[in-house]
């Protein structure tokens, strides 16, 4: 009892007690909002890493398997499984409007079920807009305008599709969409959106043509692919010419800056993978069983068409994709088991979760996640050696107290426990505060960001000639429209009782020296 | 003065032996490498509800007798053939307590009252005063009997004229305003054995007297058992008896005091 009236006394009669508070409340915020920040830009980073690709991906590189549809048949008959798309994955070179020409990661996809399967339609970026985006103020963003809305609307349609009608027959011809940053057209405004760079191109003779790079209003660009026979060998280049129907930002730069989706039956024909009947060569383990005389004719044989991978996304979006991952090698092994001889065996294809794909990309930011909490930890560490500095301080002025508490009858224990309860009573007072100002900023962040940058530019243009660039989470460096941020109560939770821990750790020492404090010498202390 | 209310009978049944006997106490502080003898084999008893004072020089180990007796310190231990030293408190030995039965004496058999009253600055007088009550019953224990202790340590405060000084820190106080709250502190728990070590050594004759009308008035009341040490003379004359302590060993006559001129 006398150490709840203690404790209540010293903590509102005393300023060191309130500055250790006040450290705990620092410490704690710092750690609770570094990690919400740093959760959320995980969480953004692999919700856009998962994107594109599914759930599960089975693959089979370079050339390929065949009877993919009864694969994906097979697979969407499991209830574990929402839906599967076929894709094809390749390496090519894409001549750009202004003829320089980049290598880029080729995806051959079928718009509708690749929709099915992943987050596409989202990822398309021209597209009507009803409201601006958070950091908009302005209405900048061109998806914003009436007048340009049913072109947009065609253009999102031809996008999802991946294909656009030809200008002069009408038909629909397969298409191409290119990642925002893939031909480096589109300006990345501070608001976080795209608009179309205008390019002034030098020309031979000193001229100088400004392109409009609004590419998917008309642009047409050069493709270039190697197929590879059934062995796995290269034949001959194969160019195309593909309308640009739209363009998509994944949130990955890597994969907004080298990723070009195109119709899936275009690719297959264009890397040689599309169904076809084929002169099958006799073969023979005796190179001179044939002579030419009895040489059969080839055979033609029907060969089907095949793709590199199936994507596959998962009936329940927040089960572990191992669950997915396990059934569908049961499923892949059923299949190869039905086609013996012409699709990869069970163990030699590749299947994987969204996860595996990006482990690289997620294990850096957990990484970089860890490391950043362990520094900011140790700096709030100061918070425990801050709480034992000011008790050893106030132990030492109380020493006379701690004797009368002793000749009054208190045990060692008990004296040991009004200054525990003390450090329990800070960090509570610390943690609670604490939680309740990165509660307060966290949630506010984008806003208290824009309120600093907007204290920048006044200054700067105040003070100085222009307006100074205080944003520090800037969308033009960073794929996020705002500041990623996550309280999980979880680690909230974590981190409160990690500052109330603290300050008991902190309180340990100076209790244990309370306590074994000589009743004497404490009432004989000057 | 008002009468002061009494949790046990005005007299206390006095038993067939003394309540506080002391035999061969020795005490030696060690300072840095040097052995320094404090007490000598002190022997002496307390009768029940008896008022005795210790009357010594400074430094004669009046108070270093008053903390052994208290349960504060511990004695030496028997050395170089030496008997055991024994403070028996109602017969039982205060060195064979456990830590445990120690606290519960100290909060429960003895009050003590110092010269630097040793009130807790952050602490109302009236908190204070529970202090003791709150470390003898425990949360629980306190909780229940609260009202009862608040109504007690009001009536104690009042009979020693603090009635409107409850609220107040002991900054707010006089040094003799704050010696009758440690009065009032040591006799909330009522303890049997009451210990003041130089209770008015810090206050002027005036209020000195009045602590030590208080006092009397206490163990006249309650009929406690009392220890006060002083170098004053005159005020351990107020006691029963005096006993003389020089160079840490209790002499029956006063040293007699030096011839004029030597």
């Amino acid at each position: 009892m006398y150490q709840a009236l203690l404790t209540r006394r010293y903590l509102t009669s005393k300023v060191m007690p309130l500055l250790a508070s006040l450290a705990v409340v620092l410490c704690t915020a710092m750690v609770l909002i570094t990690w919400s920040v740093m959760g959320g830009f995980l969480k953004n980073l692999t919700e856009a890493g998962r994107s594109l690709i599914g759930d599960v991906r089975i693959s089979w590189p370079n050339i390929g398997f065949a009877h993919y549809d009864d694969l994906i048949a097979r697979l969407e008959a499991d209830p574990l499984v929402a839906a599967a798309a076929p894709l094809i994955e390749t390496f090519g070179m894409l001549t750009l409007p202004d003829n320089k020409t980049v290598g880029v990661l080729i995806r051959g996809v079928e718009g509708d079920s690749f929709s099915e399967v992943t987050n596409y339609a989202d990822a398309l970026w021209w597209k009507p807009l009803d409201k601006p985006l958070p950091k908009d103020k302005t209405r900048a963003d061109p998806r914003l305008s009436d007048s340009l809305g049913p072109r947009l609307q065609q253009i999102f349609e031809d996008g999802l599709a991946l294909a656009e009608p030809d200008p002069q027959t009408g038909q629909l011809e397969p298409a191409m969409v290119l990642g925002m940053e893939v031909g480096a057209w589109n300006y990345r405004a501070e608001w976080g959106g795209y608009l179309p760079w205008k390019h002034a191109v030098p020309q031979a003779d000193g001229d100088v043509v400004t392109l409009d790079t609004f590419v998917p209003r008309d642009a047409s660009l050069a493709l270039r692919v190697v197929p590879l026979d059934s062995q796995g060998r290269p034949m001959e280049v194969v160019t195309r010419v593909l309308p640009v129907a739209n363009e998509f930002e994944s949130g990955l730069y890597d994969i907004d800056r080298q990723t070009v989706l195109v119709n899936l039956d275009a690719l297959q024909r264009m890397l040689r993978m599309q169904a076809a009947k084929r002169l099958a060569e006799p073969t023979s383990s005796d190179p001179g069983e044939f002579f030419d005389e009895e040489r059969p004719e080839p055979e033609l044989v029907e060969e089907p068409a095949r793709v590199t991978s199936v994507l596959v996304r998962q009936a329940d979006p927040n089960a572990p994709a191992r669950i997915l991952q396990e059934r569908c090698r049961e499923i892949y092994a059923e299949f190869a088991a039905t086609h013996p001889g012409e699709v990869p065996g069970a163990y030699a294809v590749n299947i994987e979760t969204w996860e595996d794909a990006n482990r690289m990309m997620i294990e850096a930011v957990k990484k970089e996640t860890g490391l950043v909490l362990v520094i900011f930890t140790f700096i709030s560490f100061t918070a425990v050696f801050l709480v034992f500095a000011i008790f050893w301080a106030m132990i030492s002025e109380k020493t006379k107290d701690i004797g009368v508490l002793r000749a009054l009858g208190a045990s060692r224990l008990g004296v040991a426990w009004v200054w525990l309860r003390y450090g329990l009573a800070i960090g509570v007072v610390g943690a609670t505060f604490g939680g309740l100002l990165a509660w307060g900023i966290v949630t506010n962040i984008n806003e208290i960001h824009e309120g600093i940058a907007a204290t920048g530019r006044w200054l700067g243009e105040t003070l100085t000639d222009g307006p100074w660039n205080w944003y520090i989470w800037d969308p033009r460096v960073y794929v996020f429209k705002e500041i990623p941020h996550q309280i999980e109560p979880w680690k909230a939770a974590f981190v409160l009782v990690g500052g109330l821990v603290s300050c008991v750790l902190g309180a340990l020492v100076p209790a244990s020296r309370a306590a074994r404090m000589h009743p004497v010498k404490a009432l004989r202390f000057e | 003065m008002t009468t002061l209310t009494a949790a046990t009978p005005a007299t206390r049944p006095a038993g067939a032996g003394p309540i506080v006997r002391v035999r061969d106490l020795h005490k030696t502080y060690r300072l840095g490498r040097v052995d320094v003898p404090v007490l000598h084999g002190v022997n002496l008893d307390l009768a029940p509800g008896e008022w005795v004072a210790i009357l010594g020089a400074s430094g004669s180990g009046k108070s270093t007798l008053l903390h052994l007796i208290g349960g504060l310190d511990r004695s030496d231990k028997p050395r170089n053939g030496r008997p055991r030293a024994r403070i028996e408190f109602e017969g039982r030995d205060v060195a064979s307590y456990s830590a445990r039965e120690l606290d519960r004496y100290r909060t429960g058999s003895v009050g003590f009252v110092f010269q630097f009253y040793h009130l807790l600055p952050e602490l109302s007088v009236l908190d204070n005063v529970l202090l003791g009550p709150m470390i003898r019953h425990g949360r629980f224990g306190y909780l229940a009997r609260r009202a009862g202790l608040r109504a007690r340590a009001r009536d104690l405060l009042g009979a020693f004229g603090l009635a409107d000084r409850l609220r107040h820190r002991p900054a707010e106080l006089s040094g003799g305003e704050r010696q009758r709250v440690a009065i009032a502190r040591a006799l909330m728990n009522d303890p049997a054995l009451l210990l003041a070590d130089e209770p008015t050594g810090n206050l002027d004759r005036k209020t000195g007297g009045r602590i030590l009308d208080v006092l009397a008035a206490v163990r006249a009341e309650r009929g406690q058992t009392m220890l006060m040490v002083t170098h004053d003379p005159e005020i351990a004359a107020r006691a029963d008896r005096v006993v003389h302590l020089v160079d840490g060993r209790v002499v029956e006559q006063p040293p007699t005091a030096p011839p004029p001129g030597e």
